[in-house]
């Protein structure tokens, strides 16, 4: 287990790339969305499709590479490509049926993602039985209600890729959901106990999982483990916004904060392009613990 | 992957990004263009009394009498209850109407001419700015549904509608505050 093992000034490093790493590519995301929403909206649909395509041929071309690391790396930007892709569609979906924004600005493709909540329990069901997931939260609930009948599955994986794509797709949809389900002034409210609670506990888990993050010391297990943890952060932006205490950078084009956080990216881009690249020259020693 | 494949791979981005940051800035630049002249207009024809203002109330409890937004005193359609109610109606797609101080009734459209639309509901509509607003960093566009209850000015096309009831095409929204409500109001 990673907490078995010491924190340790590479382990804190890793943690922070990966952190880093995992905040800007959501915060890009983001700013893309509302640039082409701003300035070209003509070419949102054409540019989902583009995503979608090259996510999934991305996320094939992930059988090519043996290294976990490379397979986290790159299943998480295929990842969030088919999550462009998913949004658009709503975002068309909302429009050919007419859906309104909400009275406290939630935009209509939300509003559509809210109620896919019974979809994203069976999902989830599936994932609680199935054997071989490893999800650390998963095996949480597995022990705490004894759902499992035997051993779970264990040995070396294989296709962290389509792992990672799938992780950071189930973690951005859960928590889209819990915070459309949180603002829905019908069900409980912007400023609802509900959205108090999701926010400090959000603010906690955060740090909690930051300090798990650091058992972790190579760039794969890590890059993993830091998209719940960030994007349980996340929640927190999207409730201060909501509050009306933020403005988000990214939503109103922030360029000084933006450029301070696409360095970010990209520095970490660098930062763990190489550190994979010398790993697998073997410059770094590599324990096979995942 | 080796480390020329991921060069080539920066510099195809690079390229890639630099094509698209002249394409966004021309887009820019033609946005910004056609947003000064919305101002412009907008500002004259508020000079001149040919905008429109009014205060946004939602249709289906106007229409059933539910409401009576155009009794009650000009700028409050509606009690604390009723306007819950309204928005709540109106995010349900319920349709939101224009009422002008003079009594005159416009239903938000599209312009003439456009056969196929979506719900106004669902529309982004160009806010133009005072200068002090520009200075605050907020929202540069707007909908209807937060708005219910508020009154705005809408520079646009008005036609003649049916039964009295005017038809409206938005062209540019002003008013004052925030889009949101709560956010810094």
């Amino acid at each position: 287990m990673a907490l078995n093992k010491p924190i340790t000034l590479k382990s804190i490093f890793y943690t922070a790339v990966s952190l880093v790493w995992i905040f800007g590519l959501s915060a890009i995301g983001h700013i893309v969305m509302v640039l082409i929403e701003k300035y070209n909206p003509a070419i949102k649909y054409d540019f989902a499709w583009g995503c979608a395509i090259v996510g999934l041929v991305v996320l094939y071309l992930t059988r090519f590479f043996s290294s976990d690391g490379w397979q986290s790396f790159i299943g998480c930007l295929a990842g969030l490509s088919v999550w462009f892709a998913w949004e658009y569609s709503l975002m068309y979906g909302a429009s050919r049926l007419g859906v309104t924004y909400t009275w406290n600005g939630s935009y209509p493709e939300y509003r559509m993602m809210t109620w896919t909540y019974m979809m994203f329990v069976m999902v989830f069901t599936y994932l609680l039985f199935q054997e071989s997931v490893r999800c650390n939260f998963i095996f949480f609930l597995r022990r705490t209600f004894r759902l499992m009948r035997g051993p779970v599955a264990t040995g070396k994986v294989y296709n962290y890729g389509p792992r990672t794509f799938f992780e950071y797709i189930m973690v951005t949809w859960c928590f889209y959901i819990l915070l459309m389900l949180a603002y829905d002034e019908e069900l409980l409210g912007v400023y609802s106990w509900f959205t108090y609670l999701l926010f400090f506990a959000s603010f906690s888990v955060f740090f909690y999982l930051t300090y798990k993050l650091l058992g972790y010391d190579r760039f794969g297990a890590n890059l993993r483990y830091a998209i719940p943890t960030v994007t349980i952060l996340w929640n927190d932006v999207e409730i201060l916004a909501k509050w009306g205490m933020l403005k988000e950078p990214w939503v109103h084009i922030n360029w000084p904060i933006m450029s301070v956080i696409i360095g970010g990216f990209a520095i970490s881009t660098w930062l763990i392009v190489r550190d994979l690249r010398k790993r697998k020259l073997g410059m770094i020693e590599t324990h096979d613990i995942t | 992957m080796n480390l020329k494949a991921f060069s080539l791979f920066c510099l195809l981005a690079l390229v890639l990004s630099g094509g698209a940051s002249a394409q966004e800035k021309s887009l820019k630049e033609k946005r910004a263009e056609r947003l000064l002249d919305l101002e412009k207009r907008f500002f004259e024809a508020s000079r001149e009394g040919k905008t429109i203002k009014g205060v946004l109330v939602e249709g289906n409890s106007l229409f059933n009498g539910t409401t009576a937004p155009h009794q009650r005193p000009w700028g409050q359609p509606y009690t604390a209850d009723e306007l819950k109610a309204a928005r709540q109606s109106a995010e349900r797609n319920s349709k939101v109407f224009l009422l002008s101080k003079d009594g005159t009734l416009y239903y938000p459209t599209v312009k003439k001419g456009v056969a196929v639309s979506q719900s106004l509901g669902a529309y982004r509509f160009e806010r133009v700015l005072t200068e002090e607003q520009k200075k605050t960093n907020t929202f540069t566009w707007a909908t209807l549904v937060p708005m219910v209850g508020r009154e705005i000015e809408v520079l646009g096309e008005v036609y003649d509608g049916y039964a009295g009831v005017k038809g409206l095409y938005i062209e540019a929204v002003g008013f004052e505050g925030e889009y949101l409500v709560g956010r810094n109001d």
